[in-house]
């Protein structure tokens, strides 16, 4: 079957500037993809291009099967990253509008908006005036408006961004209703730790140019760990005969407890069980990969330290939000 | 097109719900048409209803020739009479329906009107009075009734002495605070005195001397190919400046909603989520499609009004119902034209006041059928008039305007301006979808004329 997304060697610059730079991207259908990658990094641009409101300098776009957007935007529902709703309309009459403006005709809408907007938790704010709704609102308006018409395709652009973490876990936990509805998602986001809590499959893009593009199982598989975070039982305990156990590369302190570093090809179990033998623990686990670490190995450049701890910060949403 | 008529009905439903929208367009012409047709009426009551003349004047005439006269004057129906005579005489040069419709009125003026000034009194004052004096007695200072005025007549007033000097004329003193109808009724009384004095003494008959110098002016007959219509010189010469007027409002403030409308949804971001649902051009038919539909709403009204305001005053049948028709096509050429170049406006920039820059020439072209009014309306066969009705986006005012004039043009020219003026609308959309298409998305900085053309080139 035709991919939901389909993105061949696309390149889109703006002047001097080369936003996306020979992308392919293939999103299957069904599937709840993460596009991740810091600010700047070419995402929204993607994105545009997916939907036609860009379009590429070369390469080609297909999106449920359509060489352009515009032939299925019916069938696509969009939350971009840049929020806007008219500000003297009704939230009912808004999303009426827009849902009949993707050619949903049906009778029974009224009903739809209110349950949509009784589960977005946003109940009884029908006839409030859009300017009347705080931020966050706005935004669960907005993604009521993007899947009110059940969409095949459903592209959101920074849906997390500035939401409180009960309207993350109810947004969450919508979107992934949709994908269990049979929709494909595709989720751009710059918070990797977001990206980790519910995509199957993260593409990842840096300065215009995918980095990595794998399920999430696979990336963990693929980097594989080769950290244990230790405590031990006896916090005043000596711990540097951990050092001389020849499975372990480095240490480095924790706050509480150590990082201990194993050599190449080392079996993570047998070392853990090396580790507590030497010292008793109050606790010992394998450190899982993190997207944001993955990301910073794969888009490897010299950076300062300074300029790594504020990449740190950005992917793990310590930063203020910026558009790209 | 589902999705181009939603925005179109979406767009004209969100400005003509709006309070101002239906102030603007509906309580404005309703508010005119009160005024113009109350107006007068008003007026007529303020000029007759409350004001009694009464009182003593008090009257110096060292000739003794004009008090007689003064007191002569005051057999009021005969001013009235006169009054109504003289301005019978100057309808001479309006439209019969209008002549018929001013005679009524001055039938009913007859019958109604009833002199104030029964209760004048006239008061000699005798040679060598004190003026000072005489001006007290206006101010009332004793506390006693006090003259409502004093009348000084000149001693040469009737006949002089040196002829080159010209003959006098006479003074009047009145109190403050005295109603201006009044005083004009003084004024009246002291020169159809004099004047009537003056003939008096040359042994000569007014009437007969009135007769001899009137010459009533007569309406024109305007000779066409084929056929020949009264000339009504005031209609015709505001007539193509009331379609110009009509065009203008209704291209203008179309143009103008549009591109509000398309900056406040810049600014607030909405324009992205649009654009998730419909195509760059798809927004652009929609809006000026909904932008056409408000323009028309407040043409139609305004035109309406114009219209009833034509039948009322018995003129409609002035009007050749075919200037309607091509108002409407000529506003959908000069609207389209102008509303596709303010909605690519509104998408290149972030804010109203950003819009200037870009706007100036938009607005210069605007401000055309203002030079062009008083050309066409005076010749409309000029040069300038006639390469104007062809040369767009001033096309469509230059051939209204010569069609409403008292020389319109063939046929064919109408229909070569309107095909100028097609070929121009598609021109315009043309661009302004290419400057829509890039702007849309854009952040920041507004941008110049070398960028936008930047962008023609390159979208």
């Amino acid at each position: 079957m035709e991919p939901a997304i389909r993105m061949t060697g696309v390149t889109k610059s703006f002047g001097p500037t080369t936003a996306v730079e020979n992308l392919d991207l293939e999103v299957p259908r069904g599937g709840l993809h993460g596009f991740i990658g810091p600010n700047g990094a070419g995402k929204t641009t993607s994105i545009r291009m997916i939907l036609s409101i860009l379009f590429p300098d070369s390469g080609a776009v297909s999106v449920l099967g359509h060489p352009s957007a515009l032939d299925a935007k019916d069938r696509i529902g969009y939350l971009p990253e840049e929020r806007g709703l008219y500000r003297k309309m009704k939230v009912r009459s808004f999303l009426q509008y827009m849902a009949r403006l993707k050619g949903d005709e049906d009778p029974d809408l009224d009903r739809r908006i209110s349950e949509w907007l009784e589960r977005a938790g946003l109940p009884g704010v029908e006839a409030r005036r859009c300017e009347e709704l705080s931020k966050g609102m706005s935004q669960k308006v907005q993604f009521v408006a993007a899947v009110i018409h059940r969409p095949d395709l459903l592209v959101l652009d920074e849906p997390f961004s500035g939401l409180d973490p009960v309207s993350t876990r109810r947004l969450r936990d919508l979107i992934l209703e949709e994908r269990g509805r049979g929709a494909t998602v595709l989720l751009s986001t710059h918070v990797m730790p977001r990206a980790e809590e519910i995509c199957e499959h993260v593409v990842m893009v840096h300065k215009g140019r995918k980095v990595l593009d794998d399920s999430l199982a696979a990336i963990r598989r693929l980097h594989d760990p080769r950290s244990i975070r230790f405590e031990p039982l006896d916090p005043e305990a000596d711990t540097t005969p951990l050092a001389s156990l020849p499975a372990v590369e480095s240490l480095r302190d924790e706050n509480p407890g150590l990082e201990i570093r194993l050599r190449q090809g080392t079996d993570p179990s047998a070392a853990m069980r090396l580790i507590l033998e030497t010292i008793p623990a109050a606790r010992i686990e394998l450190a899982r990969p993190r997207l944001e670490d993955v990301f910073l190995e794969r888009a490897s450049e010299s950076r300062s330290p300074e300029e790594e701890r504020q990449l740190r910060a950005e992917l793990g949403d310590a930063a203020p939000d910026e558009s790209e | 097109m589902r999705r181009v008529l939603r925005i179109a009905l979406r767009d004209f439903l969100a400005v003509v719900a709006r309070k101002s929208f239906v102030l603007g367009a509906l309580v404005t012409p309703a508010v005119i048409a009160a005024i113009i047709h109350l107006g007068p009426r008003y007026l007529h009551v303020l000029d007759h209803a409350d004001l009694r003349i009464e009182g003593e004047y008090a009257v110096l005439d060292p000739t003794g020739r004009i008090l007689p006269e003064m007191e002569r004057a005051l057999d009021t129906r005969g001013i009235a009479e006169g009054e109504l005579q003289e301005f019978r005489r100057n309808l001479g040069q309006a439209p019969e329906s209008a002549r018929a419709l001013a005679e009524a009125a001055i039938e009913q003026a007859r019958r109604e009107s009833q002199w104030p000034a029964g209760e004048v009194r006239l008061i000699p004052l005798p040679e060598g009075t004190e003026m000072e004096a005489a001006k007290a007695r206006l101010k009332d200072e004793t506390g006693e009734a006090g003259h409502r005025a004093l009348i000084v007549i000149h001693e040469d007033a009737v006949e002089t002495a040196d002829p080159e000097a010209g003959l006098g004329t006479y003074d009047l003193y009145v109190p403050p605070g005295l109603d201006e109808r009044e005083l004009d009724f003084m004024h009246r009384i002291a020169r159809e005195a004099i004047v009537n004095a003056r003939v008096s003494a040359r042994g000569q008959d007014r009437s007969r001397i009135e007769s001899l110098v009137r010459v009533s002016r007569q309406p024109s007959t305007t000779v066409g190919a084929g056929d020949e219509r009264q000339t009504v010189r005031g209609f015709t010469f505001i007539l193509p400046a009331a379609f110009a007027m009509l065009l203008f409002m209704g291209v203008m403030t179309g143009g103008q909603t549009l591109l509000t409308s398309m900056v406040e949804e810049k600014s607030s971001r909405v324009v992205e989520v649009l654009l998730s649902a419909v195509s760059p051009m798809e927004l652009m038919a929609g809006k000026l499609i909904g932008g056409v539909a408000v323009s028309l709403v407040t043409m139609a009204v305004y035109l309406l009004t114009g219209l009833a305001m034509l039948a009322s005053f018995s003129l409609l049948g002035l009007l050749d119902p075919w200037l309607i028709l091509y108002l409407v096509i000529f506003f959908l050429i000069g609207f389209f034209t102008l509303g596709a170049l303010m909605l690519a406006v509104g998408a290149a920039v972030n804010e109203m006041n950003e819009a200037g820059t870009l706007m100036t020439p938009l607005m210069l072209v605007s401000m055309a059928p203002w030079l062009l009014w008083p050309l066409v309306s005076r010749d409309p066969g000029h040069t300038v008039a006639v390469v104007a009705s062809y040369l767009p986006p001033v096309n469509t005012y230059g051939m209204l305007m010569r069609m409403a004039s008292t020389q319109p043009p063939p046929w064919w020219e109408v229909w070569l301006s309107i095909t100028v003026g097609a070929a121009s609308v598609v021109g315009a959309v043309w661009v302004a979808a290419k400057v829509f298409r890039i702007g849309l998305l854009m952040q920041g900085k507004p941008p110049g004329l070398k960028t936008l053309l930047a962008w023609i080139r390159a979208a």
